[in-house]
């Protein structure tokens, strides 16, 4: 794939559900405060009492690669950028059909005004002035993170790989040593 | 919502700040949740209007972050809700009617009013209370001893001042867990992804360097997912598992000799009363296995350096709260992490409670403006006499038995800054009571039900709209500058202070200078001066500040009667209280009230932390009510499923004193036989549930966090 994406990343081990970026969303979009949200930070529990794991998943427009709402758009509002990847809506074309709803597989397009689809445009207007997602932002625990995807995975795998090394040398670990955030 | 604020800006333009756009930013801080927060802000700004927020790099304690309640700062300045100008009430307090008046008669009124009863009935007839957010205290304080009255009492009269007081009978004071350079972690019942991110991100950071971690405490949260170590305890029993901990630790040898011979008073007691709470004791009180308690105590013990983490309140909200803290907090000194790199460091604090190593002002000392024995007992006196020895507050939670008894003198006016009668057990006692005053004032931002009680309501302005002095453990400080005008007639409440001392303490020298030249006088053992600070209005990280040495106590020795860290409490000794931590049963749980229980058989824990509110600050904001809109309980699927109750079912959920309708939220969360309910929601407050006497004998902190309930399905609304 040679076209540039970006996407967010997320590190399930470091969201505690807390649902900032969900405000921070509402900030940036002027939301309504009525339900509607462009994220959905999820609760998952696993097991009963007193084996339990409780996880939590924050959820937004993925920018899919091959995006079945923009497949399924029968006015041609939504597309991708070409510059960087991002599902952007047209609202003079959105006729408000819940085609691209019924499509979407992470519940992403939300009509908050009854009207024209709305969804997460991934903060473009501050993206292409090298500020952050206003999600991505206020993450208190960096759980949430954002960029071209092949260095979201070339910086995991970087922080994996610190891991391994640290698994065989507990002092590097003590130190924290080449440990760099996704 | 205020008219300037009727400007949307467009979304699409995604608020760029910049020429293009008209929008600047400005700096300043949150101040919707607590002082060990206050995390740093951008406000965007256009034409005078905020028009989003979002964390300040600058801020190296928040880094750029903002949490759920943060992010919503636009609906909390611009909202409906908020007092436009000063109110005077005409007819009864039932009617809830008021008319404007001005500043200058409101203050003129007030002033009349003070000075008039202190005549008739004494100073201390009158109370000053400070309530959320803390930032006022330091000139409320002030202005009430110098006014002469020995009642000024706060929120904390509820909220952390009990941990600090366990922590001061045992070693005259104990900072917090010193993360960053540990190596094990015992967070007891503390969930500081809800209510310290800042915090909770550093966790985060060094449990991936491989830190250890026990978690203790009956529910999960999102610290138990990373812990090596889950110790669930039944709520109310900490005590024991501690006491327990100690046994192991005790009998297996593994604790510093030489801390327990050179620096201790009562270690032979101690470990004789231990010696009964053997793991498998401690499981059948606490339900925890006992294997499991071995385990974490070996772990804590043998882990060096490792460090403890307790929280405001959750291990003092019971009815033997504080004497459960003392056995918590003992086990940092038995293992030798007393003030020790990694261990919990003793650092005072610089300002309003928030530390910032190598930096002291005289906040104390300006405080305390009349020595206490010039003025009349405080509130609490009697009741909590070891609060009194060790807290420079009245005790809050005595104040509406007071008002109703008129003794040992008669309350009758009160100045409140956020004062909110929900917060007191048995809320309803306390808000009769206060109809009960003379003359009740009321600051606040928001027309509250409190609010609405009072004789004469002033409004007050965010954070956003005033300029304050904050300081941050990264020795970094800010005096903010306001990024919007005060909305409407608000004012910051600092200069409604300092219009009042004008009135009411002419002779208080100091107070006449201004809140600048007091913020001047405590800043002076600091050498930083508001003139350098103005020149920063991003905040000024202080250089040359050198933090205090470690293990300050080999050479000045414990901040206590006997000079060391005590397991037998000298003062609680001489106020009539067990020396040693000892434990007890609350007062309501299925083994102490197995009558009770047949009736009401789960226990009730209230006021565990969520996200997106903080007590009852965020409930009107639709971005964050909307996060969990209906006053949900937490509840086991096993105790819902055997009551025939399904998800978001309306119940009724009761105690012997009153009942609530909530709706239940089934999760895994709480253990079996708990539910969990949060506090303050305006159409179903908790607190109504709980006595207004049912209290720590000796902090006289309530026990919001555990009593007996019972939750039946509701027919009707379930339709």
């Amino acid at each position: 794939m040679n076209t540039p994406q970006l996407g967010f990343s997320f590190d399930l081990s470091r969201c505690s559900g807390c649902m900032a970026c969900m405000s921070a969303c509402f900030d940036q979009n002027d939301m309504p405060g009525n339900g509607s949200t462009f994220r959905h930070v999820s609760r998952i529990e696993t097991g009963t009492y007193p084996s339990v794991s409780i996880r939590y998943v924050s959820l937004a427009c993925m920018h899919c690669g091959d995006a079945p709402c923009v497949a399924v758009c029968p006015n041609r509002a939504l597309s991708k950028r070409p510059d960087n990847g991002i599902v952007e809506v047209n609202k003079d074309l959105c006729i408000g059909c819940h085609a691209c709803a019924t499509a979407c597989p992470f519940g992403a397009p939300q009509f908050p005004e009854g009207s024209f689809m709305r969804k997460c445009d991934f903060c473009v207007a501050r993206v292409t002035q090298g500020l952050e997602p206003a999600c991505a932002r206020t993450c208190p625990t960096k759980a949430l993170g954002f960029g071209p995807i092949e260095k979201l995975t070339e910086d995991k795998a970087k922080a994996a790989s610190v891991k391994i090394v640290s698994s065989f040398n507990p002092n590097l670990a003590a130190l924290g040593v080449g440990l760099t955030k996704p | 919502m205020h008219p300037e604020y009727e400007y949307r800006y467009d979304g699409h333009q995604g608020k760029v700040p910049g020429a293009q756009t008209g929008i600047e930013i400005r700096k300043t801080i949150c101040s919707i949740c607590n002082p060990l927060s206050h995390c740093g802000v951008d406000a965007y700004v256009k034409d005078g209007v905020v028009v989003k927020v979002e964390g300040s790099k600058e801020n190296p304690h928040s880094g750029g972050t903002l949490c759920s309640k943060g992010n919503a700062n636009r609906q909390y300045i611009y909202h409906k809700d908020r007092i436009r100008t000063p109110l005077v009430r005409k007819g009864d307090r039932e009617s809830g009617h008021f008319i404007p008046i001005s500043w200058n008669d409101a203050l003129d009124l007030i002033a009349k009013r003070f000075l008039k009863i202190k005549e008739e009935s004494g100073p201390e007839s009158v109370v000053f209370y400070a309530g959320f957010p803390k930032w006022m205290r330091p000139f409320l304080k002030r202005l009430a001893h110098s006014f002469g009255s020995p009642n000024y009492c706060t929120e904390s009269s509820t909220c952390f001042r009990a941990s600090f007081m366990g922590a001061a009978l045992n070693y005259g004071a104990m900072g917090p867990g010193d993360v960053a350079r540990s190596k094990c972690l015992l967070v007891w019942s503390s969930n500081p992804f809800y209510s310290n991110t800042n915090l909770a991100r550093g966790i985060l950071d060094a449990r991936e360097r491989g830190l250890k971690i026990i978690d203790v405490g009956p529910l999960i949260t999102p610290l138990t997912a990373h812990a090596d170590i889950h110790l669930r305890i039944r709520p109310g029993t900490s005590g024991a598992l501690a006491l327990s901990i100690a046994n192991v630790i005790i009998e297996e040898g593994l604790y510093d000799h030489d801390f327990v011979q050179n620096y201790t008073l009562g270690f032979e007691e101690y470990r004789e009363y231990v010696a009964q709470f053997t793991p498998g004791v401690a499981e059948e009180i606490t339900g925890v296995p006992a294997a499991k308690i071995i385990e974490a105590a070996r772990l804590y013990a043998t882990t060096k350096p490792a460090c403890m983490m307790t929280s405001a309140s959750p291990t003092t909200h019971h009815t033997n709260g504080l004497q459960n803290h003392r056995a918590i907090v003992a086990l940092v000194g038995l293992t030798g992490n007393y003030d020790v790199a990694g261990g919990n460091l003793v650092v005072p604090p610089a300002y309003l409670y928030q530390q910032s190593p190598g930096l002291v002002t005289r906040e104390p000392e300006f405080e305390q403006s009349r020595k206490w024995e010039q003025m009349a007992p405080r509130i609490g006196q009697a009741q909590h006499p070891a609060w009194c020895r060790l807290v420079p507050e009245a005790q809050a939670m005595q104040l509406p038995f007071d008002i109703q008894s008129g003794k040992p003198y008669p309350i009758r006016a009160m100045l409140g800054f956020g004062l909110n009668y929900r917060m007191w057990p048995g809320q309803d006692f306390m808000e009769a009571s206060l109809k009960k005053l003379d003359f009740l004032v009321d600051v606040d931002i928001f027309m509250t039900d409190t609010a609405k009680l009072a004789d004469v309501v002033l409004p007050a302005c965010t954070s956003f709209e005033r300029s304050e002095l904050k300081f941050y453990p990264q020795q970094y400080v800010i005096w903010t500058k306001p990024v919007i005008r005060p909305l409407w007639e608000s004012r910051s409440d600092a200069e409604i202070i300092f219009d009042l001392a004008r009135r009411l303490v002419p002779d208080d020298g100091l107070m006449q200078k201004g809140y600048e030249a007091c913020i001047d006088w405590m800043l002076e053992p600091t050498k930083l001066t508001l003139e350098e600070l103005k020149k920063h209005p991003a905040g000024y990280t202080v250089t040359g500040a050198k933090a205090p040495p470690f293990q300050k106590y080999k050479k000045n020795g414990f901040a206590t009667p006997s000079k060391k860290m005590e397991f037998t409490s000298t003062i609680l000794a001489e106020t009539g209280y067990d020396p040693l931590p000892i434990y007890k049963e609350p007062k309501l749980s299925p083994r102490s009230a197995p009558e009770v229980a047949k009736e009401f058989p789960l226990i009730l824990t209230t006021g565990s932390r969520l996200p997106m509110f903080i007590h009852s600050r965020t409930f009107r904001l639709d971005w964050t009510r909307s996060l969990r809109p209906d006053p949900l309980l937490d509840m086991n699927p096993k105790d819902a499923h055997e009551r025939g109750i399904a998800q978001e079912d309306w119940v009724r959920l009761s105690t012997p004193r009153n009942s609530i309708k909530v709706k239940a939220n089934l999760t895994e969360i709480v253990p079996p036989g708990v539910v969990s309910m949060y506090h303050d929601y305006p159409e179903a407050s908790v607190n109504l549930l709980v006595e207004p006497d049912y209290r720590d004998p000796i902090s006289g902190f309530p026990g919001f966090k555990s009593l007996l309930c019972e939750v039946k399905k509701l027919m009707e609304g379930n339709v």
